[in-house]
């Protein structure tokens, strides 16, 4: 249990909080890494101002991973935390079954890529959750601020391992079949892409229409 | 601010209609939940046909309320219901899909699960 609650306390949501306390060592880290990055590289702003959908400043975000200047630009590496190729293949690995990657940008405010994935039984949920925790503190071995993801529902049927930018649900048969997650993710794109165009054919054409259909209409009645 | 005696609505489709609050968990003679709080609650009203019962004694999530919640940024965000999602000793939700708009809160109080499965997420 140990184990369990360390990570849900490292999770990345809870750095958003004590940057608050020092401002004043904050803003002037801002202030850093903002000045080395546009003199050292020009790439960097770009990877600086990847905003990380959860609302944080970016400012205080490069803080809490690398307080250090030098590595102040590459702070927020995608490499850092694991990339969707590799959470692939770590599922392969541990040779969860069905794994399905659904790109989410458009649909959620919250999460980039869900990926769902199948295990065969509960110690086969719990290896899974461990080996993308595992190969994650590895990536991040030496640096200060090991950033680990939250796992959420350790011992039950549906583990959600959340790094923040994608969240991998690992279920177990039944449970999947249950939730049907993929299905809610899937039409749900199809159906805002729907509403959304529908709204806006209606906008643009109905409304001369319609004033123009209420006059004949109200002679006819008349 | 729900506490005892405070009746829900239910934002999924576990088949529970309405919910009386009857404790507040987290800790001892605690006042009020708010958003993201577990609470311990009966069931006063059920669809018929439905795995959960009438007089049911249940947890469930508060995910909307009408006392509003502010944010650091400022924001202030405030429901027309008080409504809560059944789940399990787990924190497993019981139903399959969650109805209406959840504040992201919830995420960072470990409801992920809750969150994946709505609609709309504030």
């Amino acid at each position: 249990m140990f184990f369990l609650s360390r990570t849900s306390t490292s999770s990345p949501f809870t750095i958003r909080f004590w940057p608050f306390r020092n401002r004043a060592k904050l803003m002037l880290a801002a202030l850093r890494s903002r000045c080395s990055s546009l003199v050292t590289s020009p790439p960097s702003p770009s990877l600086l101002n990847q905003s990380w959908k959860l609302g944080f400043p970016d400012s205080s975000r490069v803080f809490a991973s690398s307080p250090s200047l030098s590595s102040a630009a590459g702070a927020y590496d995608p490499s850092e935390v694991l990339t969707i190729p590799e959470v692939e293949k770590i599922l392969a690995d541990v040779k969860a079954d069905n794994v399905i990657v659904i790109p989410t940008q458009n649909q959620s405010c919250w999460a980039d890529v869900t990926i769902i994935a199948t295990g065969r039984s509960d110690w086969h949920l719990k290896n899974i959750a461990q080996a993308l925790i595992y190969r994650a503190k590895q990536k991040q071995i030496g640096a200060k601020h090991v950033r680990l993801p939250s796992v959420q529902g350790y011992n039950s049927k549906w583990i959600v391992i959340d790094y923040g930018k994608f969240v991998v649900h690992a279920l177990d048969e039944k449970a999947r079949v249950y939730f049907n997650l993929e299905s809610l993710w899937t039409t749900e794109a199809k159906a805002s892409d729907n509403s959304e165009k529908e709204l806006q054919t209606a906008f643009v054409k109905v409304r001369p229409i319609n004033n123009s259909k209420k006059k004949p209409a109200a002679k006819v009645s008349s | 601010m729900i506490q005892p005696q405070t009746y829900l609505n239910v934002a999924d489709n576990s088949g529970a209609r309405k919910l009386m609050c009857i404790r507040i968990i987290g800790a001892s003679n605690r006042r009020y939940a708010h958003i993201g709080d577990v609470i311990v609650a009966v069931i006063k009203e059920a669809i018929p046909n439905t795995p959960l019962e009438r007089s049911e004694v249940i947890r469930a999530v508060i995910v909307r309320t009408c006392k509003e919640l502010k944010r650091n940024n400022g924001t202030i965000i405030r429901y027309d219901d008080n409504a809560a999602v059944v789940i399990d000793q787990e924190g497993n939700p019981k139903g399959t899909r969650v109805f209406g708009a959840i504040p992201r809160e919830l995420r960072q109080l470990n409801f992920t699960k809750i969150v994946s499965l709505a609609p709309e997420v504030l």
